[in-house]
């Protein structure tokens, strides 16, 4: 059964009873990520479909609030007309997972979704600033709140950002937007290696030009992104963002540094757009719901080598963004789990998460990577202190 | 000394086996990184909270991580609370003492121990100066974000422990946002990493729920941080008003037109004249309030950033624009703002509020500030980071008067209390410490701050660390 | 801060003064960061802030010091960066005087500390003693590794390390009496000989009156001038100290009531620093206040008062200078622009060391009374000078000169001697 509380209270007492019984719940937003993690078997289905609307914005403190199920769309739609964005560009998982229906903001920050921009400005739970929740004891609590500087006690709103709903229920919540930048340009660098677009990206970001935007796209994948119209061979796109005559300086400059290292061509404002929503929402890896997808997290000179290795053993397809430390994979058919992360281990650390796979292969493996005794030991507790009966997302992460 | 704020009772036990502690405590680490003799311990009973002081039981410095988790393992199996310290520099007082408990310092931890240019991140022991790792990093064209005032002086690990801001930080976010791993010491002297050279956590975010946590989670002993390519310039420009409302207004202006310089920065003519007394940076005298507004980048964004700051300061009546003509004149202008609290120093004793407030409200809570204080006989200072709405009023009295100091921490009470009423919060990026301590239930219900406690028992259920701060003392979970 | 004394203790003087240097501090502890001994030891009893409440604490329970506070007082250099940082106005140097004062009035020292102070004491004020002790000092030398394994008696394996191994040349830059200007006279200074600084380099102020006479200026060994009193005067003891400014204020008295003074020229920043705060030193004094006030506002480093000159503007001639700025130069008498000036309009490339504000470690007599401390931060400096590949190292105080000296192959000179080189006079021996 979908309990469909309409106010926060509502779904207080909802999760109390639920609490007091020991029903299991699965917390549903859109439902756009439907299948990202773990299998979650349970008793009832908990949603925030009920729980819209945008409860204030301020354009000229930058600061918007939310209910937890507000459509996505419906905010960007708002803060556009405001020529404002949220800066960490939140992917839209429908066309990799194959779902319907609407991301909620709620979702996005559940899952601490974020897009290109992430390395250099954040991630979605740095755009956070306050949120309110239901815990498992059917407790609604407040932490954070509405302006940018806030160390008053602990960051609980860190906490539940990517934590999947395995710790509370979102109602609500308050987030920092930016302006839209004035322009946007890519300097397009053709023909480089990932090993060689991992040094031209790194020499870009030691830069002084502010790339907001670093990507490398394989052969492979170049074609698949708007409409093929990047440059043969190998495409690293890097953006750049902000007033007309400041990126038209540093796009001169970044290119000049780029020649060394292969061809260079620009994209221009709207097909810059384009290219980056679906660097964003990983589009050259939409339409193939039975090949397992990864989101790999390394340091930025390191993943080349990770795909290097692997592709030696197995069948896959990566592309690259965040400078290199964020890698899209996409396997052949297995999911090659341990031996992915054995080599990203080998390679100082990271992470890597199984964001889509057949039913059958989420079944036998881990979606989230295994954390160290003592770390998981410590996740462990937390998620007791604040969902003690364990009734949300049971088994959703790992280990928790 | 003020006596208004609590610390927890020592416990009867710890006291008891005092020497026996630190002649274990000489066992653990080498003779020079313990202090124990009474007279040694005195310099340590305060951090720049210095209205209250305590005396620890004994202080530790100790070297590397695996000294920090034995001094640590040795702690908790006596249940001897820990009180952890960086530069001492706190502003809420953080690292002030307690009776019953070891320091631990981390002074002597200063080793940088990589900088990695090709994935912008700096790897250093806590004990590192915010500063030093930006001259560290210089060299290869980088630079560390986060600079509070004190930045010359504190710590990475207490920045951690405050999540830091700074002037900066409008554009590059405080230290939560620049912080990417760290090695930390559980209260059981567990060592633990959290994330590293990579963004984002596995599982849940423990580094964002560490960052900020005061010391009531555990003992950071080895950060990596996030580096940022420096700005080709960068320029400081000062805006002279008549009044505070019109400087409070053009900020919120300046935010709200879309521009986002790299910082703003607002002073009022009590803070002016100091800070120009100690550095004369040219800031002017004749004017009510002054914001200083950093651009960055090529001389052409500058230009263009700038004659559109200029435009809408000139609809809110700016009387003076003065850019800085050399990096020296920038420097001394950047110097004159973080030595405020300092220089404050030269005309009176002060303590320094911390409440942020949304941004609307700016001159509201400035001109309500200025009433509190008035009604309490005393004089303010502001001096702040305007644009996030992160307020500092310099609460000015006499600390050789009782009477004063009372009035002095009442009158400051006030004015947190507006701030969280006016929609913002008690502390920007000083931390609670003990300061603020006993304000937080008005910021937060009992269900949010149990939430908060349960949260922090998962880490530390027996309140060994640095247990007199944060949370007020009554209300509180048995250990 | 908040301070805690009873009206009685404020009757005295010292005590006021120190109770109102107390109150400007607010604890924020800036001056750690830039303490050289803090940033070699990493704990706060060696930083400022540490021994301001060590002093605080000693002061207000009008208590004998003892040894663990005379330990950090001790290591503290006086090198002043902690004023320099300071942005509430902290005056450490008045304070930390007090405290050494109060120290050796209270505390009785170990023998042999005590006998290696006072030998200090007895001999580095007195060229011609000093002079013979380095004579011995150069016979002794091979006993240098044995005192060093006994801890009390390193001091004195650091004196015999330090004292310079060539022999000692005789000048008379130190003669009493008037040298004329060679060109239209522009004015009239007195020039300190000072104690050790005419024994281990003459040829600094032999540069210093050659170039002086060459832009006109007459050039005065005043009669009965001594030792500035600094050496005895970091050390606590304050009646030589004082005997040694009065004696000075009367020499210098006598020269400007007789032909007049345009400025006291000062070739040593550490005596600079000393002489600029005879005023303060000898403000209860009512024969000599007035009199040492005067004497300290016409003290002036020889590049403060070269920087008056206009001196000619030559083009360059690559030769690269680290410039080390001493900390009785930059801290204690804040002059920080015009040495580098001076040298970079007399055509040198002047280039900063990173970490300028540290001190080298030498600080008078700290090289021989914490050879420990002193050799880490003179690794550091060396280390920081040499980064800058320089052909020379410029400093304006011979106790650096000497301290720098024993740590690099890289020649090191006083700043006056390259300007007299530049400006007409012979090349420094050290460069030759």
């Amino acid at each position: 059964m979908t309990l469909t509380p309409h106010t926060e209270n509502d779904a207080a007492y909802v999760i109390r009873n639920a609490a007091s019984k020991g029903t299991t719940l699965s917390i549903l937003g859109g439902g756009t990520r439907a299948g990202f993690g773990n299998r979650v078997s349970a008793e009832e289905t908990l949603s925030s479909s009920a729980l819209t609307g945008i409860v204030d914005y301020e354009p000229a403190e930058m600061v918007m609030t939310a209910k937890a199920g507000t459509p996505v769309g419906e905010i960007e739609a708002l803060l556009a007309a405001n020529r404002q964005m949220m800066s960490f560009e939140p992917m839209d998982h429908r066309g990799v997972m194959g779902t319907a229906g609407e991301p909620t903001i709620g979702g996005v920050f559940a899952a601490n979704v974020s897009g290109p921009r992430r390395f250099v400005a954040g991630a979605a739970r740095d755009s956070l600033l306050g949120i309110r929740f239901v815990n498992g004891r059917g407790e609604i609590i407040r932490a954070g709140g509405r302006v940018m500087k806030n160390v008053t006690g602990l960051d609980l709103v860190k906490l539940l950002a990517g934590s999947h709903g395995t710790l509370g229920f979102l109602t609500e919540v308050t987030f920092r937007v930016l302006p839209v930048p004035e322009t946007v340009e890519t300097i397009v660098v053709s023909g480089l290696d990932d090993h060689a677009a991992t040094q031209a990206m790194a020499a870009a970001m030691a830069m002084p030009v502010e790339v907001s935007g670093a990507a490398h796209l394989p052969p492979t994948v170049r074609g698949r992104l708007i409409g093929g119209q990047l440059p043969e061979g190998e495409a690293t796109v890097l953006r750049l963002e902000g007033l007309e005559a400041s990126v038209s300086v540093r796009a001169e400059k970044l290119g000049d540094m780029m020649r060394s290292f292969g061809s260079v061509s620009r994209l221009g404002p709207d097909l810059s757009r384009n290219l980056w929503q679906e660097i964003r929402n990983v589009a050259p890896y939409k339409g193939s719901p039975n090949k397992p997808l990864w989101r790999v997290s390394v340091a930025p000179s390191v993943g080349h080598q990770l795909v290097a290795a692997l592709r030696l053993e197995a069948g896959i397809d990566a592309f690259y963004d965040w400078q290199g430390g964020l890698i899209w994979m996409q396997m052949e058919a297995d999911p090659e789990e341990q031996r992915l992360r054995r080599y990203i281990k080998a390679l100082g650390g990271g992470h890597a998460t199984l964001v889509r796979a057949p039913a059958t292969v989420q079944e036998r493996l881990s979606a989230f990577h295994p954390e160290g005794d003592a770390v998981a030991a410590l996740s462990a507790r937390v998620k007791q202190k604040l969902d003690p009966g364990g009734i949300f997302n049971p088994g959703k992460m790992a280990g928790v | 000394m003020s006596e208004a704020i609590r610390f927890l009772k020592p416990r009867a036990a710890v006291l008891a086996r005092r020497a026996t502690i630190v002649d274990d405590l000489l066992d653990l680490l080498p003779p020079e990184c313990v202090v124990h003799e009474a007279r040694e311990l005195v310099p340590f009973e305060t951090d720049a909270f210095v209205a209250y002081r305590r005396l620890p039981l004994a202080v530790v410095l100790p070297k590397t991580t695996e000294q920090v988790a034995a001094v640590m393992k040795y702690c908790h199996r006596y249940g001897v609370p820990v009180v952890p310290r960086g530069a001492g520099t706190s502003l809420s007082g953080g690292a002030i003492p307690q009776e019953d408990a070891v320091v631990i310092g981390l002074s002597k931890m200063t080793q940088i121990i990589e900088i990695d240019p090709a994935n912008r991140t700096a790897t250093v022991q806590a004990g590192v100066t915010n500063l030093s790792i930006s001259d560290a990093v210089s060299p290869e064209g980088f630079f560390y974000a986060p600079d509070p005032s004190s930045q010359l002086a504190c710590t990475i690990g207490g920045n951690i422990g405050m999540n830091s801001g700074g002037a900066h930080c409008l554009k590059y976010g405080v230290t939560t946002n620049n912080l990417l791993g760290v090695k930390m010491v559980l209260v059981d002297g567990t060592v633990i990493e959290l994330g590293g050279k990579h963004l984002d956590a596995a599982g849940y975010d423990l580094l964002g729920l560490v960052c900020g946590s005061e010391g009531q989670l555990g003992i950071v002993t080895e950060a990596t941080v996030r580096l940022i390519a420096k700005p080709e310039g960068a320029r400081p420009v000062l805006f002279g008003f008549d009044t505070s409302e019109e400087a409070g207004a053009c900020v919120a202006d300046v935010i709200g037109s879309g521009i986002i310089p790299v910082a703003i920065e607002f002073m009022d003519k009590p803070a002016i004249e100091i800070c120009e007394a100690f550095a004369q940076a040219g800031y002017p005298l004749d004017v009510g309030a002054l914001l200083i507004v950093e651009v960055e980048g090529s001389e052409a964004e500058m230009e263009a950033m700038l004659k559109k700051i200029v435009e809408i300061a000139g609809r809110h009546g700016v009387r003076t624009v003065r850019e800085s003509q050399s990096a020296t004149e920038a420097a001394l202008i950047w110097k004159g703002r973080k030595s405020a609290f300092g220089a404050t120093g030269r005309i009176s004793d002060y303590i320094c509020m911390d409440g942020t407030v949304p941004l609307g409200k700016l001159s509201y809570v400035l001109e309500k500030t200025s009433e509190i204080v008035e009604r309490f006989g005393l004089r303010v200072a502001n001096v702040f980071h305007a644009g996030d709405g992160n307020m500092h009023p310099l609460i000015l009295f006499n600390a050789n008067d009782p009477e004063d100091a009372a009035r002095a921490e009442e009158a400051g009470n006030e004015i947190l209390k507006l701030c969280v009423d006016a929609g913002g919060c008690l502390t920007g990026e000083h931390g609670v410490g003990i300061e603020k301590r006993d304000l937080m239930r008005h910021q937060y219900s009992d269900a949010d701050l149990n939430q908060q406690m349960a949260v922090r028992a998962a880490f530390d259920p027996g309140w060994i660390l640095n247990p007199s701060k944060v949370f007020p003392l009554e209300g509180r979970p048995a250990a | 801060m908040q301070t805690n004394f009873t009206a009685e203790q404020l009757a005295d003087p010292q005590v006021a003064e120190s109770e109102k240097i107390l109150r400007r501090c607010v604890h924020c502890g800036f001056c750690t960061a830039t303490c050289p001994t803090y940033v070699t030891l990493g704990n706060e009893l060696d930083s400022p802030r540490g021994r301001i409440y060590l002093i605080k604490d000693m002061l207000e329970n009008g208590r004998a010091a003892d040894a663990e506070v005379v330990t950090h007082i001790d290591r503290c250099l006086s090198c002043l960066a902690c004023v320099t940082t300071c942005p509430s106005g902290v005056d450490y140097m008045h304070l930390v005087d007090h405290a050494r004062v109060h120290i050796e009035k209270t505390y009785r020292r170990p023998l042999i500390d005590r006998m290696i102070r006072n030998v200090l004491a007895a001999v580095l004020p007195y060229p011609k003693r000093f002079r013979t002790a380095l004579a011995l000092a150069k016979v002794s030398r091979p006993l240098a590794p044995l005192f060093d394994r006994l801890s009390p008696l390193k001091p004195l394996a650091a004196m015999l390390k330090l004292a310079p191994t060539g022999s000692l040349r005789k000048s008379n830059a130190t003669q009493p009496g008037s040298r004329p200007p060679e060109t239209e006279r522009r004015g009239r200074v007195a020039i300190l000989s000072g104690c050790a600084q005419p024994v281990l380099d003459p040829g600094i102020n032999e540069a210093t009156i050659r170039l002086l006479t060459r832009l006109g200026v007459e050039v005065v060994v005043p009669q009965g001038e001594g030792c500035c009193g600094a050496l005895v005067h970091h050390m606590g003891k304050e009646d030589p100290a004082l005997d040694f400014a009065r004696s000075n204020v009367d020499a210098w008295t006598r020269e400007i009531e007789g032909g007049g003074l345009d400025a006291i020229i000062i070739t040593t920043s550490g005596c600079g620093t000393t002489v600029k705060d005879y005023g303060h030193m000898l403000r209860l004094d009512p024969h000599y206040a007035e009199k040492a006030a005067h004497v300290s506002a016409l003290a002036k480093d020889i590049t403060e008062y070269l920087a008056t000159l206009d001196l000619p503007r030559l083009e360059s001639h690559g030769l690269a200078v680290a410039y080390h700025s001493a900390c009785s130069m930059q801290h204690g008498q804040k002059i920080t622009m015009a040495p580098k000036n001076l040298l970079k309009n007399a055509g040198f490339v002047v280039r900063d060391p990173p970490e300028g504000h540290l001190c080298c470690g030498s600080a008078g007599t700290y090289n021989i009374m914490q050879p420990e401390i002193s050799a880490q931060l003179k690794a550091r400096k060396v280390r920081n000078l040499e980064a800058t590949r320089p052909d020379v190292i410029a400093t304006g105080n011979i106790g650096c000169m000497t301290q720098i000296g024993t740590g690099t192959a890289i020649p090191i000179v006083h700043t006056v001697e390259l300007l007299d080189w530049v400006y007409g006079g012979p090349k420094p021996s050290r460069l030759a």
